[in-house]
């Protein structure tokens, strides 16, 4: 889109809008003139298939001699008015274009676009999930002819149940051809899982991949949808689209913090109380546009679970028992005093800020300095907050001489939105350069692919940093106010430089994005991972930019929430050496890492706040003392930041399971046992109190954080615009700080090397964890329709290697690292590199090192059955 | 004088037949549009009328319909089309008897009737149910669910005639 | 016209060969060209001549390659041999009895624009012409006039064929270009348009022609635009195939100038109508163009672009088929939109809903179940659908019917009357159903 501005005709009325602007869009935006459309998507190529945005255009006309205008004898520019109507959506706004949308050849193509429509349509509008919000509904109310003059049995009949994969089922009847849904996977998410079938009246909607409609983002088809042919397996006849409240939310799934709106109504077989039906993405251009992932939109059944512990337990007589609030809080608050500052605290990864302010400040009152975060193989954090993506960045904006870099991540399974993001940012001409230890999907819309060996991150980004100084693609005016340029430069002197055309693309582009991950990384490599990523982007300059800047791929929704507030991995790793005498498990699954499962039995006592008492929270620790039921993210308010330290709200949908307490408030009745003041009496308040305490948060108050910024193109603002479920950003948009480069203070390089890393003996591998999007973890297990798309424990062993130990694709084998066992099954491939074993994580429930270390994977040769 | 004119009408009406009814003994015959208590209705075939769209829901002014939907199959089928009501629920303390759900109503199943000795002793038993609503089936014809021959039933809503 | 200038396998025996093409002045024209002359003097030639885009909308050739951008690296030439419409069947006998021609005219076409690659096309049922022609293809690289170097100009040009899988749709220029690449045959939104950058194979400036049509460029080049403009009339110049079918006594293609009048081609070359029934019915191009009633004053116009069109049809690929008084008209329509409710692809609304809907329509009529109205419903249906499709078969596909209804309003009506009076299905066509009923 350029900056022009030009007049437009609708109408008659003269409009300034923006040259090139879609003529669908611009009509409503700037003009507020409705254009029906049923294909067009403002978010997809326009393909002009449905033809209900058909308009009337004329150009104003010019002598062909002079080229001056022709004009009327009343001194009106003269205006040439086409032969035929034209689609809208595939014409983009020029100088001297005059529209007409309420002539009488208009109105009749709308009408006549409509009785075809519904020539084929099936009158079900009251048993379809789409009734109530359904754009062919609204627009045949709003265009339509008032009477159909198909006969009933002249219609054609199809299936009205076809299962596109396990998850979206298909009506055939109701599919009015629009191809949104393939385009979508085609076009956003590059997976194409979706076609069409036959042709004329025959053609319809298919799925092409093996496993159907393999993809996961496809929850999102049902929202484009315009009429009611898709529909989740979730949501299917779950309720109607009036019936329910829609309530702001945050995905509790992932760093992204895709805004989200809950569906919540009654539910008689829950016991008549409120629960979540379904999930909707919630507008906001500078997180997750109007996509959300298929973990996030089906990954909600954990909220009223009936797996959920419903009581506080305590132990008594060695047994953990049921136990009353009073009582579970008076052992706590006693075990706690009794240790005095030797209280260590865990903060999980679905923590809000309010519970993570409480848990500081029960830390504080107590004088511990152990306030620790889960997952424990972070590294620090700093980078992100000196050079991370400037605040009110949007990666919608990249393009056409921009770049970016993903290092040390699978977006696709550790962050999806983003992997859309990155991938589209590419599709409009950003460079986009992947760097990994193994190939991840998003290698193949990379400009540059940089496979390095296992721990050689590092030094992939020095040699990039290296090239940059040594051709100086660096920024003059940036360096001015960078400290430690020259330490940089000598330090970086005889690096290996290999991958200069990628180092060029980044240095020299106009923004530049680093998505950093911890693939294969242990603490220390990804500190300095992380170091070496900054100094890149200050050294040319983009630090501080809008629309450049670091994007930490964190494994928690709220990870970075618990940096800010002064938590950190190093700490968590500290208690390992230096046991703590109390430990609070703050919804840490701790004992997933055999490290720490050894952990909890060397500390005294382990005081547990989690929303499902599994082995993993510490249930079978015989320290275990106090277990308390702490609610989801869906029973109460509270807000997370994001990874790209955008602090978000999110309002109570429904009710608590069972007894459960948000846990900000667990901790302040602890708290107030040990003489702390009363806790505040809502999240609001404990929220008023850390902007006050805590400087980076100062602004983030309630109302601050629900305030709404306008969003382009409005697509969630009104059901009748572009048609489709997507939510308006009703509850706010949230406010990201700002990092330190965006302010006018000194920036700091310094020179980072990558770390020993893991050594394997002889016989030995690396056996690097790595995450998947659906695992077994009870936070997403507990969505039942999701199983069949969970695989099963696997580990993957590289060719040569499996060859070397004599393992086949398909075997089972148990992977022998750091004391524990795991049993999965051996695949075979070329996706791990040559002496790494990756190993998903949570696919069992079998206790698995979070850190990459060295390792045995040993084939299980099964007993021959007897007859 | 006026006494006597008074006397003379309470005489008169002395031979006349009474309109009093003796109910509950002696019932009077209802309005054809007498709105009772509600029923719903079944197919000749015994598969109940409602499809579970919650419209009367949508149209109840005192909001006293409860309904939620689920799919039929062909093993478990409750009503024609691919959607019933697992859930109808029918609050008569709230209902006001307006007869909007009648009118809302896509496939004549909800109907009210002439049925008005409606009293409950516990406010939680003035939630009618679904099976204190549904008409049974009528001699012979099966209850539902039933379970009939695949594909039998392909229509999302059953056929109907045009109200018109 | 003593000698044929496109169906030459009718003159010279066995001229499909490489060495008797070449014999007989093959690859003369493409010498001529690649050594001494300029692309932009092609262009010049071709457009001086008027040689009319033979494919049906009668585009001229000359103008079309001009619009091909000169600064692209990349270029494609493709060459429609994707005939499909009822009724055509000039395009087969090309590339079976005279195929060189064909290939050395692509190769004048790329030469002129300057094409990396030519794409033959072909319908899915050509596939052993496809084939035949590969050897053919394969003939003239190894005389050095296809592939790398051609004849030491330092321009190459690699000759592709693909074969279509069956769909009419895929005749339609954009379709064919998806269809090529590998998508689903469903035609582009223009503009970018073919010739473009953007809209082309592959989303390069490409020009796509007919076989006809680039069969008369060697004549053009060897002979000259003045004498090529000898033929036929000046809007119309040069010679056309007429494919004569349905109700004639001699079918098949005619080799005659542009100009001749209906009455000639139908009585002097065709051959009259068998029996000497009545002709009732002219169909100039195909099922797509308007049905024509056979009046005197239709018959006596001559057979170019501009009179056609003057009548109120298309001259099209002149794919002429013949209907005589036997066939009922509305029967014909009904047949003639079951093709297209069966061709259209479906991508846009109004096609897709619209011949189905005529389809069933029509359905009811023959089967004797409609009234009156039905014909108004039938003739709504057509003109919702006119200027709203997204490629111009929709806007074909409502021809058959609005015309017949207009020209042959008593043929449905006798659908309704019958049923009316014998409430009974009505038959088909009155002689076709007595030959059915004699037949069984």
């Amino acid at each position: 889109m350029t900056e022009n501005t030009v007049t437009l005709h609708i109408d008659g009325t003269p409009y300034q809008m923006p040259e090139g602007m879609n003529l669908v869009d611009a009509a409503r935006i700037y003009a507020g003139i409705e254009i029906p459309i049923f294909c067009y998507h403002p978010k997809m190529e326009p393909v002009g298939m449905c033809r209900m945005c058909l308009v009337d255009i004329g150009f104003e006309a010019r002598d062909r001699a002079t080229g001056e205008p022709v004009l009327n004898p009343d001194g009106t520019p003269q205006v040439r008015w086409g032969r035929k109507l034209e689609t809208g959506c595939t014409t983009r706004v020029t100088a001297g274009m005059h529209i007409r949308t309420k002539t009488q050849a208009v109105t009749k193509a709308r009408k006549d676009i409509l009785e075809f429509l519904l020539s084929s349509h099936p009158l079900d509008c009251p048993i379809c999930d789409k009734g109530g919000e359904c754009p062919l509904q609204d627009l045949t109310m709003r265009h339509g002819p008032g009477t159909s003059r198909m006969a009933f049995d002249e219609k054609k009949r199809l299936g009205k149940h076809l299962p596109l994969g396990d998850l979206i089922v298909l009506d055939c009847e109701r599919c009015i051809q629009c191809a949104r849904c393939i385009r979508f996977q085609a076009e956003v998410v590059g997976d194409d899982v979706l076609a069409f079938h036959e042709r004329a009246r025959s053609l319809q909607i298919i799925s092409i991949s093996d496993p159907p409609f393999d993809t996961y983002f496809g929850g999102n088809t049902a929202d484009v949808c315009p009429v009611g042919a898709l529909t989740t397996v979730d949501f299917r006849f779950g309720a109607r689209p009036w019936e329910m409240e829609n309530i702001p939310s945050i995905s509790p799934h992932g760093p992204v913090g895709e805004n989200i709106a809950l569906g919540v109504r009654l539910d008689r077989d829950s016991g008549g109380v409120k629960r979540v039906k379904r999930v909707l993405p919630r507008q906001n251009e500078e997180v997750n546009e109007i996509w959300i992932s298929d973990k996030t939109r089906f990954g909600h059944h954990f909220t009223l679970s009936p797996d959920r512990l419903q009581t506080p337990l305590l132990r008594k007589r060695g047994e953990l028992v049921e136990a009353s609030w009073s009582d579970a809080i008076k052992a706590a608050a006693k075990a706690v005093k009794e240790a005095g500052n030797r209280v260590g605290i865990i903060a999980g990864p679905m923590m809000t800020n309010e519970d993570l302010y409480m848990l500081r400040g029960l830390a504080g009152h107590v004088g511990s300095r152990k306030l620790g975060v889960w997952p424990p193989n972070l590294g620090d954090p700093d980078p992100v907050a000196e050079v991370g993506i400037a605040a009110g960045s949007r990666l919608t904006a990249l393009g056409k001489g921009d770049a970016v870099l993903v290092i040390a991540s699978d977006l696709e399974e550790e962050a999806p939105i983003w992997f859309l993001q990155a991938k589209q940012a590419a599709d409009r001409g950003a460079h986009l350069v992947v760097a990994n230890m193994r190939t991840t999907k998003l290698d193949r819309y990379a400009g540059h692919v940089i496979a390095y060996d296992f721990n050689e991150g590092v030094d992939v980004l020095n040699g990039l940093t290296a090239a940059a100084i040594s051709h100086r693609w660096t920024n003059r005016s940036a360096l001015e106010r960078v400290n430690g340029y020259d330490e940089l430069t000598a330090a970086l002197k005889g690096t290996r430089q290999p991958y200069k055309e990628a180092a060029e693309a980044m240095a020299k582009a106009r923004n530049l994005v680093v998505f950093v991950g911890d693939d294969g990384l242990d603490p220390e490599g990804h500190t300095a991972l992380l170091r070496a990523a900054a100094n890149f982007l200050i050294i040319t300059g983009h630090a501080g930019q809008l629309n450049n800047g670091l994007v930490p791929v964190w494994p928690g929704a709220n990870t970075q929430g618990a940096f800010d507030l002064g938590f950190s991995s190093e700490n968590t790793r500290a208690m390992l050496k230096n046991p703590p005498e109390v430990l609070i498990l703050a919804g840490a699954p701790a004992a997933a890492d055999p490290a720490y499962a050894a952990l909890l039995d060397r500390v005294e006592t382990v005081i547990s706040l989690t929303m499902f008492h599994n082995a993993a929270a510490g249930a079978d620790a015989p320290t275990t003392a106090v277990v308390l039921p702490i609610q989801s993210f869906a029973e109460r308010d509270g807000t997370f930041t994001s990874a790209m330290r955008r602090v978000q709200r999110f309002y109570t949908a429904h009710g608590p399971a069972g007894q459960s307490l948000p846990a900000w408030e667990a901790v302040g009745l602890i708290g107030e046992r040990l003489g702390m003041p009363r806790p505040p009496r809502s999240s609001a308040l404990v929220m008023q109190a850390l902007t006050e305490e805590v400087r980076l948060y100062s602004e983030m108050t309630y109302p601050a954080l629900a305030r709404v910024a306008e969003q382009f193109p409005p697509i969630g603002a009104s059901p009748d615009f572009y048609g489709g479920a997507t939510r308006s950003a009703a509850g706010g948009t949230g406010i990201a700080w700002p990092s330190r480069a965006e302010g006018r203070g000194k920036l700091t390089v310094k020179a980072v090397r990558a770390p020993e890393g893991v050594k394997p003996g002889p016989g030995e591998l690396v056996i690097s964890p790595v995450r998947r999007l659906y695992d077994r973890t009870p936070e997403f297990y507990t969505a039942t329709l999701m199983h069949g798309r969970i695989p099963e424990p696997f580990a993957a062993v590289n060719t040569a290697d499996a060859s070397r130990l004599g393992i086949a694709n398909g075997d089972s084998v148990v992977v022998h690292v750091a004391g524990a066992a795991v049993h999965v099954t051996a695949v075979v491939d070329s996706y791990a590199p040559e002496g790494v074993v990756l190993l998903p994580l949570y696919l069992s429930s079998e206790p698995m090192p979070l850190v990459p270390l060295a390792g045995t994977v040993e084939k299980i040769t099964e007993p021959v059955p007897a007859d | 004088m006026n006494l006597i004119r008074g006397f003379v009408t309470t005489f008169k009406y002395l031979f006349r037949e009474p309109v009093t009814y003796q109910y509950p003994e002696q019932e009077r015959p209802f309005r054809e549009r007498y709105k009772g208590r509600h029923a719903l209705k079944r197919y000749d075939n015994g598969l109940e009328k409602c499809i579970g769209c919650a419209l009367c829901a949508a149209a109840c002014p005192a909001d006293a319909i409860w309904v939620e939907a689920a799919e039929n199959t062909d093993e478990v089928r409750y009503s024609p089309g691919e959607r019933y009501a697992k859930t109808y629920e029918i609050n008569m303390l709230r209902c006001i008897f307006c007869g909007y759900c009648e009118d809302a109503c896509p496939t004549e199943a909800i109907v009210l009737e002439h049925e008005h000795r409606l009293s409950f002793t516990d406010r939680r038993d003035a939630i009618y149910t679904k099976a204190d609503l549904l008409d049974p089936p009528s001699d012979g014809v099966p209850d539902t669910p039933q379970r009939v021959p695949p594909g039998s039933f392909d229509r999302s809503i059953p056929d109907m005639q045009n109200p018109l | 016209m003593a000698e044929h200038i496109l169906l030459r396998d009718l003159d010279i025996p066995d001229i499909r060969r490489f060495e008797v093409y070449t014999r007989h002045g093959g690859y003369e024209a493409l010498r001529k060209v690649v050594t001494t002359m300029t692309p932009d003097d092609v262009i010049n030639e071709v457009k001086k001549s008027n040689l009319r885009g033979r494919g049906g909308a009668g585009f001229p050739t000359g103008v079309k390659w001009s619009f091909i951008p000169r600064q692209e690296p990349i270029k494609y030439v493709v060459v429609n041999a994707d005939e499909s419409e009822p009724g055509t069947f000039k395009d087969r006998q090309i590339l079976e009895g005279n195929p060189h021609q064909l290939i050395e005219g692509a190769l004048i076409a790329a030469y002129a624009i300057q094409a990396t690659a030519i794409y033959i096309y072909c319908r899915g049922e050509f596939w052993d012409l496809t084939h035949a022609l590969d050897r053919h293809i394969e003939d003239a690289r190894q005389a050095g006039f296809v592939g790398e170097n051609i004849l030491d100009s330092g321009w190459s040009c690699e000759v592709h064929t693909h074969l279509g899988a069956g769909a009419y749709i895929c005749g339609e220029e954009s379709a064919l270009l998806n269809s090529l690449q590998g998508l689903l045959g469903q035609p582009r939104v223009r503009p970018p348009f073919p010739a473009q950058k953007g809209g082309g194979l592959y989303y390069e400036a490409t020009v796509v022609n007919n076989v006809e049509t680039l069969t008369n460029v060697p004549w053009i080049i060897n002979n000259g635009a003045d004498a090529y403009l000898q033929i036929g009339t000046p809007e119309s110049p040069g010679p056309k195939i007429y494919c004569l079918s349905g109700h004639i006594n001699r079918p098949g293609n005619y080799e005659l100038p542009l100009g001749i009048t209906f009455r000639e081609l139908i009585y002097e070359h065709g051959g009259g109508i068998p029996d000497d029934r009545k002709l009732k019915a002219i169909l100039p191009s195909g099922a797509s163009g308007p049905v024509l009633p056979a009046t005197d004053a239709v018959l006596d116009t001559p057979l170019t672009y501009e009179a056609v069109a003057k009548i109120g049809s298309t001259l099209g690929s002149a794919s002429i088929i013949l209907i005589d008084e036997t066939v009922n008209m509305a029967w014909a329509g009904s047949k003639m939109t079951q093709f297209f409710a069966h061709e259209s692809c479906g991508k846009c609304t109004p096609c897709r809903e619209g011949t189905y809907w005529s389809r069933r329509r029509y359905d009811t009529l023959l089967a004797g179940r409609a009234a009156e109205k039905d014909i108004d419903i039938l003739s709504d249906v057509a003109g919702q659908m006119t200027g709203l499709t997204l490629c111009a078969l929709g806007e074909f596909a409502v021809n058959p019917v609005v015309w017949t209804i207009k020209h042959f309003r008593q043929d449905y009506l006798e659908y309704i009357q019958q049923a009316a009076a014998e409430e009974k299905p009505a038959a088909r066509g009155k002689g076709k159903a007595a030959r059915d009923a004699a037949a069984r």
